[in-house]
C-alpha cells in the first residue's frame, strides 16, 4: 500500500517539476521566482507570450499522454493482451486518416471532427478484432494483423497527403504530430472529451478487473462480458481519436506508460488507470519539452522520441512474452 | 432442474448430445460419468447455459433457462471449471468476491451481507486464514479450492464442477471431493459433477448419469446402475465389482 501511495506521490512531483521547467524554458527564459510572480500580474510581455504559446502546448501534451495512456490500459485488458496500444495496432491512424480525409472533403465538418475520428479509430479495431479473433486474441497474432491494419492506414493518408500536397499544404501541417502552435480552441476540444474519457476510463475499472478472468467464467457470474468489452473499447478508441485529432499519431505511449505503472502500483484499475494517467502525462510532456529545447531552434517531435524509445521497448516486451 | 431432448452440435456434422433428457434432483449429488468425447462436459455447459440447445429445453423451477437473467441465474448455479488462468496480482479474497458480483450493481458496491457469504465461501473451503494471499503463491489444490469458493460465494442453491479433480494429486482429490460432500450434507447444495474415476463416483454420488457417443446409456443410484454390462458396453472393459465391509461397493478393471 505505501508503495502504491509513494509512486503517486513521486509522479506529482515529478509533474509539477516538469510543468514548471516546461513553462520557463525555451526560447523566452524566465527564472523560477520570476515566474511565479508573472504568473499573477498583467501586462507581462513575456508572461503573456508563455501563456499563449505555452500553456497550450503544456495542457496538449500533458492531456494526450494521459489519454493516450489510459486507451492502451482499456485496450490492453479488453484483448487480454499486454501488447495492445492504439498506435502500434492501428487506431491512431484510422483516426487520423478519417480525421485527413475531412479537413481535405468536408471543411465545413471541422468541429465535428472528434466524433468522426472516433468512428475512424473504431473501424480500425472492429478489424484488428475481428481478424485476430479466431485465434484467441494471442498477443503475437494481435500486434501483426494491427501492424498490418497501422501501415494500410498510415499508407492512405500519406497517399492523400502527397496527393494534394499542391492543393492543400495546410492537411499535413494539421496531420504532423508536432505540438508547436496549439492554440486554447484545441485545448479545450481535447480537455473536454478527453476529460469524458477518462471519468469514463475510472467508471468501468470494475469492469477491467474482471476481463482477467477467463470469458466462461465471468459469464458464468452473470456478467455481460461482450457489452462490457463493447463498452470499454469504445472509450479506449475515443481517448485514442482525440488525442490524434489535437496531438497527432503518438505511439507506444500505451505500450510503455502502463506496462511500467503495473510495476510501481499493480493490476489493480483502480489504482492502475489514475496512475497511468499521471505517468503518462508526465511522459508525453518530458518528451516533448526535452524535443524542443535539446537543439534549439530546431524541434524533435514527441512522437519521434516515443518512436526511439518505443520501439526497443517492444522488441523487449516480445522477447519477453 | 428438468432436461428434455437435448441435440446439441458443435460443428453441424455429428451430435455431440442427442435426444437426452434426465432430471438433476434437488440436494443430491449427481455425477456425469463416460469415456471422452462422450458429452458429459457438453451436457454440464448445456445446464449451466454457457451453451444453447439446438433442440429441446431446460427449465429450472419451471422456467426456461433462456429465460433467466444472466445474474439472476447466477444466482442459482453456480460453475468451476477445470482448467482456470491464474490471474496476476490478486489475492485469494478478491477473487472470491468477484462471486458476489451476480449481487451488485453500478450504484450497489459490496455490503454487509456480501462479506458475510465471502467469509462464509472462505470458511468452507478453509481458506479463511490465506484471504490476503496472490493465488500466484498457492498450491494446485489450494487454487481448485480458491476458484470453488468464488462459487459458493454466489450462494447459489446448484453447484456445478467440470472435472474437478483431473490435474490434482490424490490427496488434493479426496480433499476436494470430501469438501462437495460437505456442502452438500451441511449446506444442502445440490451438486453436479463430471468426474473421471469411477470409483470416485460411486463413493460419492447419489446419483449416476452414464453417458456414451452424446446418449444417457443408464442412470440411477451407483450400486444399481454401474455393472460389468454397462462397463463392457461404455469402455469396452471387462470389470468385477465388489462389495466389501470396509471398503464399500467398488469396481476393479480386470481387462479389455
Amino acid at each position: 500500500m505505501t508503495k502504491k501511495i509513494l509512486s503517486f506521490i513521486i509522479v506529482g512531483i515529478l509533474l509539477v517539476i516538469a510543468i514548471i521547467y516546461a513553462a520557463t524554458t525555451g526560447s523566452i527564459q524566465m527564472g523560477f521566482f520570476e515566474f511565479l510572480g508573472a504568473l499573477f500580474e498583467k501586462g507581462n510581455s513575456q508572461m503573456e507570450a508563455i501563456r499563449d504559446l505555452r500553456f497550450p502546448r503544456i495542457i496538449v501534451a500533458l492531456f494526450a499522454g494521459a489519454a493516450l495512456s489510459v486507451s492502451g490500459v482499456l485496450l490492453q485488458s479488453v484483448m487480454r493482451n499486454p501488447l495492445a496500444d492504439a498506435g502500434v495496432i492501428g487506431i491512431s491512424s484510422g483516426a487520423a486518416f478519417v480525421q485527413l480525409f475531412i479537413i481535405f472533403f468536408f471543411p465545413t465538418l471541422f468541429f465535428m471532427t472528434p466524433i468522426l475520428a472516433f468512428l475512424g479509430g473504431a473501424l480500425a479495431c472492429a478489424l484488428v478484432f475481428m481478424l485476430s479473433w479466431k485465434s484467441g486474441l494471442s498477443p503475437l497474432k494481435l500486434i501483426l494483423v494491427g501492424i498490418a491494419i497501422n501501415a494500410m492506414f498510415t499508407g492512405l493518408t500519406e497517399a492523400f497527403i502527397s496527393l494534394g500536397g499542391s492543393l492543400n499544404t495546410s492537411a499535413a501541417s494539421v496531420i504532423g504530430s508536432n505540438l508547436t502552435m496549439r492554440t486554447w480552441q484545441d485545448v479545450s476540444m481535447l480537455v473536454t472529451y478527453g476529460t469524458v474519457g477518462l471519468v469514463a476510463a475510472f467508471a468501468v475499472y470494475h469492469w477491467c478487473n474482471l476481463l482477467v478472468l477467463q470469458d466462461k467464467t465471468v459469464k458464468s457470474l452473470g456478467f455481460q462480458v461482450e457489452r462490457a468489452r463493447l463498452i470499454i473499447a469504445a472509450i479506449a478508441v475515443l481517448l485514442a481519436a482525440v488525442s490524434v485529432v489535437v496531438a497527432g499519431v503518438i505511439s507506444f505511449v500505451g505500450l510503455l506508460v502502463p506496462h511500467i505503472a503495473r510495476r510501481f502500483v499493480g493490476y489493480d484499475h483502480k489504482v492502475l488507470i489514475p496512475f497511468t494517467a499521471l505517468a503518462g502525462a508526465l511522459l508525453i510532456l518530458v518528451a516533448d519539452t526535452i524535443g524542443r529545447t535539446i537543439m534549439t531552434p530546431l524541434e524533435i517531435p514527441a512522437s519521434t522520441i516515443m518512436a526511439i524509445i518505443g520501439g526497443p521497448f517492444l522488441i523487449f516486451l516480445l522477447r519477453k512474452e | 432442474m428438468e432436461i428434455k431432448d437435448i441435440t446439441v452440435s458443435h460443428d453441424n456434422t455429428r451430435n455431440h448430445l442427442d435426444g437426452v433428457s434426465t432430471m438433476i434432483q434437488k440436494g443430491k449429488v449427481t455425477t456425469i460419468i463416460g469415456p471422452n468425447g462422450c458429452g458429459k462436459s457438453t451436457l454440464l455447459s448445456v445446464m449451466s447455459r454457457q451453451r444453447q440447445p439446438h433442440i429441446g429445453r431446460v427449465s429450472l423451477e419451471n422456467k426456461d433457462l433462456v429465460r433467466y437473467k444472466p445474474k439472476e441465474f447466477a444466482k442459482k448455479l453456480a460453475i468451476v471449471y477445470q482448467q482456470n488462468d491464474i490471474p496476476k496480482d490478486l489475492t485469494i479474497e478478491k477473487l472470491v468476491s468477484f462471486g458476489r458480483l451476480p449481487y451488485q450493481s453500478m450504484l450497489k458496491r459490496r455490503d454487509e451481507v456480501d462479506e458475510q457469504a465471502i467469509d462464509w465461501a472462505l470458511t468452507c473451503t478453509n481458506l479463511l486464514d490465506k484471504r490476503h494471499v496472490d493465488l500466484e503463491a498457492l498450491s494446485g489444490g489450494e487454487r481448485q479450492r480458491v476458484w470453488i469458493a468464488m462459487a459458493l460465494a454466489q450462494q447459489s442453491e446448484i453447484l456445478c464442477l467440470d472435472e474437478p479433480t483431473t490435474y490434482l494429486d490424490i490427496y488434493y482429490q479426496i480433499e476436494l471431493l470430501n469438501l462437495v460432500k460437505t456442502l452438500n450434507e451441511e449446506h444442502q447444495l445440490t451438486i453436479v459433477m463430471v468426474l473421471h474415476d469411477m470409483n470416485q463416483a460411486i463413493r460419492y454420488s447419489d446419483h449416476l448419469i452414464v453417458m456414451k457417443d452424446g446418449q444417457i446409456v443408464a442412470e440411477g443410484a451407483p450400486t444399481t446402475v454401474m455393472t460389468k454390462e454397462v462397463m463392457k458396453e461404455v469402455y469396452g472393459v471387462d470389470a468385477v465389482f465388489r462389495e466389501d465391509e470396509q471398503l464399500g461397493f467398488f469396481m476393479m478393471p480386470v481387462g479389455i
